[in-house]
């Protein structure tokens, strides 16, 4: 058989097969289309303005690398006039984040960027592995995305930034799509899929009058995924013909199941048709709009009527975005919300189930039903008995709309009272032994504002173990 | 676990059912010990449940409410129509009279379809369910003309020229799915095909509705399948109870019960349905990048596993998925000219999207085809019907 040329200029040899499209292309025109595809995206969906400081989410990883890589190149390329930084967090776990760094600080000097790292030790008092030591290994993960989340939002406050950019690419919104399916959560289905996301400055003009104490807030922060539409396959395809210089491992803490299990249904559904990554990502964006009351669901798909009413707030606890692989998020894993749905069914089935909600919760229905935690608490009269109609509580609603405020201590934005990460550092802290609390509350002291909040929460542990 | 039986689990031998307290307990459903009986009733009560709406006292007498049940001869439809048939002689011995009669029609895909269940099996079902009208009906029916000669409506919406006009509707059909891309399209368009000729002829025979036999287990199935092939925009039709966008209701009366349940129960009854029940040939598991797996099979596939240790998280994705609203506009909305589904905004074609990177290409030459995302994939462009007639 011949060789056959390139699909595109039809005279260099092909040597690439598009994992997208299984178009058969030569190297400079993969590089080409690839970045003029990401051209397209930013420019589509009014991603970046002239003067604007970008921070790069950088993990090291293929994606924040080629992300970085790409956006240099456009950025002189089509003069967008940004100015770009890298933002690293450190989420402190050896053997893993300290050789990520290094291709991080590497990635600076290749691309001429300004690097700021900041570690979660700094941030929230804790590194990882000092949580996994006292977690264990089981739900790591969710501290690790509720804590990273606000990271890049903190870093970026710290650095004057308004606008983050990170790597998700379409795999990882694809997944992230069938996992909300699969976990029944509708309210997250309909944020995953925008391609900007910002945390509305209606939390910042209607600050709770209740909270006088809150601090300034870094919840302005808008965040968007350039590579939302960029094919993992075709991300490490860049990343090796271009020879950058990434670091390809996985987080050593596996995976929850969930997450695990999405993911390979969308390496299996690439397998048998390669659109079908794209494919579900217009799924999700299309479902977006069909979720009750959420008018702000839609998708990629009105950004073109400009301005910011196209975008989407987040929640405290959205897309973990966990290094090279893509986030691992909350939710607990199958078995566990598995045992919790069964609990629910058999109740509903007696008809004698009684929803108890922990007050002051401001918006319920939706992130807590739908996610089953455990705050709702079933119950359960053994003997199926005399059914009352009507009386019956029906455990799940329709989702309705968050409302999104702050959270109370550290002002980041929750759509609850206090956020998820003080919720989580409030646990930890109480199991801690308190000399240690004290050694990393030293090295608070001269953390800006943004931390400061936590480490009022710090001092209390602190004051109260006196 | 539903439907798994007494012996695997040593550890329960001789205990009794927990819902009646006598019988000994054969199987386990949904963590509860039962007997034959009460599994049984457990079964009737979540279909029947799902039929409220057909009950005596909602029909006049004189009034005679029709339903089409499609039949696949799989165990979910089979074991409908087997529990309705119950339901009907219940009825008639309590009042004399029946709430609603029952069209039961098979679809024949065999021309396309080389797995396709022996039609000859309709008879058997007939002659163990005698009160009701059956009817075996070809796929390329859609394509037939109308007595008066002109060509279907199926037909026309899917082609622009004449040329094939002539040709016999079987034909058409066949060379339709003959030029798709790859077997997901061809299961795809069949399935869609399926549904268009169903409604077709329930509109034919005067229904009010369809009763689709689709258990817990293939309505995640269809959910996670349909959002992969692009057409997550109609889920709340493909999933939902009411009203379709065809001017008929769909109900899904199997809805409450798993794949799993079902296959137990078909054990249970007296006789077993399992002589009715057409199960495709087990090919050896096909390895997910083997050419002829489709997107279907991949989610049939995982469903099967995730249903064996999680089946609340299966049912939990059928509820959440049911909770999708329909636009409210959707009536007045254009149709896809081949899955018929309202589109929003008339958006056909895969492009013109955010995740479509072709935007500055020329592609307004081409007379756009009126068909949705999904269908777009698996017919692209490069297909027509009267394309290549040689």
């Amino acid at each position: 058989m011949p060789p056959s040329p390139c699909a595109i200029c039809k005279t260099n040899r092909a040597l690439i097969l598009r994992p997208k499209n299984h178009q058969k292309l030569c190297k400079p025109c993969f590089l080409s289309v690839f970045e003029s595809e990401i051209h397209h995206t930013i420019t589509t969906n009014n991603l970046f303005h002239r003067g604007e400081r970008i921070a790069i989410g950088a993990s090291g990883g293929k994606d924040s690398t080629v992300l970085a890589s790409v956006l240099k190149t456009l950025n002189e390329r089509y003069d967008y006039g940004v100015e770009l930084i890298l933002l690293s967090i450190d989420e402190g776990i050896k053997g893993y984040r300290d050789d990520s760094l290094e291709t991080v600080k590497r990635n600076a000097q290749q691309y001429n960027m300004p690097l700021t790292i900041l570690g979660y030790s700094e941030l929230y008092g804790w590194t990882m592995d000092q949580v996994v030591e006292q977690v264990g290994k089981k739900g790591n993960c969710t501290y690790c995305g509720v804590f990273r989340r606000q990271a890049l939002d903190r870093g970026a406050a710290r650095l004057g930034v308004k606008h983050v950019v990170t790597g998700h690419n379409a795999d990882d919104v694809a997944e992230t799509v069938l996992m909300n399916l699969l976990r029944g959560d509708l309210p997250r289905l309909s944020r995953t899929t925008s391609i900007i996301t910002s945390t509305p400055s209606a939390a910042l003009a209607n600050p709770s009058s209740s909270s006088p104490s809150s601090p300034p807030s870094h919840t302005n922060i808008k965040r968007s995924k350039p590579l939302k539409y960029a094919y993992e396959k075709e991300i490490v395809l860049y990343a090796h013909h271009k020879n950058l210089d990434y670091f390809s491992t996985e987080c050593i803490y596996s995976p929850e199941a969930f997450r695990g299990s999405a993911r390979a249904l969308i390496k299996n559904l690439e397998r048998v048709r390669p659109s079908a990554i794209l494919d579900v990502v217009r799924s999700g964006e299309d479902m977006a709009r069909l979720v009750p009351g959420s008018d702000e669901g839609c998708g990629g798909g009105c950004e073109s009527q400009g301005g910011n009413g196209g975008q989407i707030p987040v929640a405290e606890e959205e897309d973990g975005g966990c290094g090279s692989s893509g986030g691992r998020t909350v939710g607990g894993d199958m078995a566990a919300v598995e045992r919790q749905l069964a609990l629910n069914e058999n109740a509903q089935e007696n008809g004698l189930e009684v929803e108890i909600r922990t007050v002051g919760v401001k918006s319920q229905g939706c992130e807590r039903s739908d996610s089953l935690r455990s705050d709702v608490v079933s119950l359960v009269n053994g003997k199926s008995g005399q059914r009352v109609k009507g009386q019956a509580f029906t455990p799940r609603k329709t989702p309705q709309r968050q409302v999104m405020g702050q959270c109370k201590r550290c002002g980041y934005l929750s759509s609850q009272e206090i956020c998820k990460a003080c919720v989580l550092l409030e646990g930890l802290n109480k199991n801690r032994p308190k000399n240690q609390i004290e050694v990393d509350g030293h090295g608070q002291e001269e953390a800006n504002e943004a931390v400061d909040a936590i480490e009022v929460g710090l001092q209390q542990v602190k004051i109260e173990g006196i | 676990m539903p439907g798994k039986s007494l012996e695997q689990q040593s550890v329960m031998v001789e205990q009794s059912c927990r819902r009646c307290r006598t019988n000994p307990a054969v199987l386990v459903v949904r963590t509860e010990p039962v007997c034959g009986e009460c599994f049984s009733k457990y079964v009737h009560t979540k279909v029947i449940k799902r039929m409220e709406s057909f009950r005596v006292r909602f029909t006049s007498p004189d009034q005679l409410r029709k339903i089409l049940l499609p039949i696949s001869f799989g165990i979910s439809s089979v074991s409908l129509l087997h529990i309705l048939d119950r339901q009907l002689q219940t009825q008639k011995s309590k009042t004399g009279r029946t709430g609603y009669s029952l069209h039961v029609i098979h679809v024949d895909t065999s021309s396309v379809e080389p797995s396709a269940p022996d039609a000859g099996l309709l008879s058997q079902l007939k002659d163990r369910y005698p009160h009701h009208i059956y009817a075996s009906v070809p796929l390329h029916e859609l394509f037939m003309s109308s007595a008066d000669g002109s060509p279907s409506e199926a037909y026309k919406d899917l082609t622009e020229d004449s040329s094939l006009e002539d040709m016999p509707a079987d034909q058409k059909l066949l060379f339709l799915i003959g030029s798709l891309p790859s077997a997901t399209a061809r299961a795809d368009v069949i399935s869609t095909l399926r549904t268009r000729l169903l409604v077709q002829c329930a509109k034919d025979l005067g229904c009010e509705g369809i009763l689709w036999g689709d258990s817990t287990t293939r309505l995640a199935e269809k959910t996670l399948a349909e959002t992969a092939k692009g057409r997550g925009f109609a889920l709340p039709w493909q999933i939902g109870d009411g009203d379709s966008p065809f001017g008929l209701t769909f109900n899904y009366p199997v809805r409450d019960l798993l794949k799993k349940e079902l296959t137990a129960y078909a054990s249970i009854t007296e006789p077993p349905l399992f002589p009715l029940i057409y199960e495709p040939p087990k090919t050896s598991q096909p390895a997910p990048s083997s050419k002829s797996t489709t997107i279907d099979d991949l989610m049939k596939q995982y469903f099967e596993s995730v249903e064996e240790n999680f089946p609340s998280i299966v049912s939990n994705v059928v509820r959440t998925t049911t909770k999708l609203e329909a636009p409210s506009t959707f009536l007045s909305e254009a149709r896809c000219k081949l899955c018929n589904m309202p589109v929003a905004d008339g958006r056909f074609g895969i492009h013109g999207w955010g995740g479509d990177q072709e935007d500055g290409l020329d592609i307004s030459g081409k007379p756009s085809r009126e068909l949705c995302y999904g269908c777009t994939r698996s017919v692209p462009p490069t297909v027509t019907l009267s394309q290549g007639v040689k």
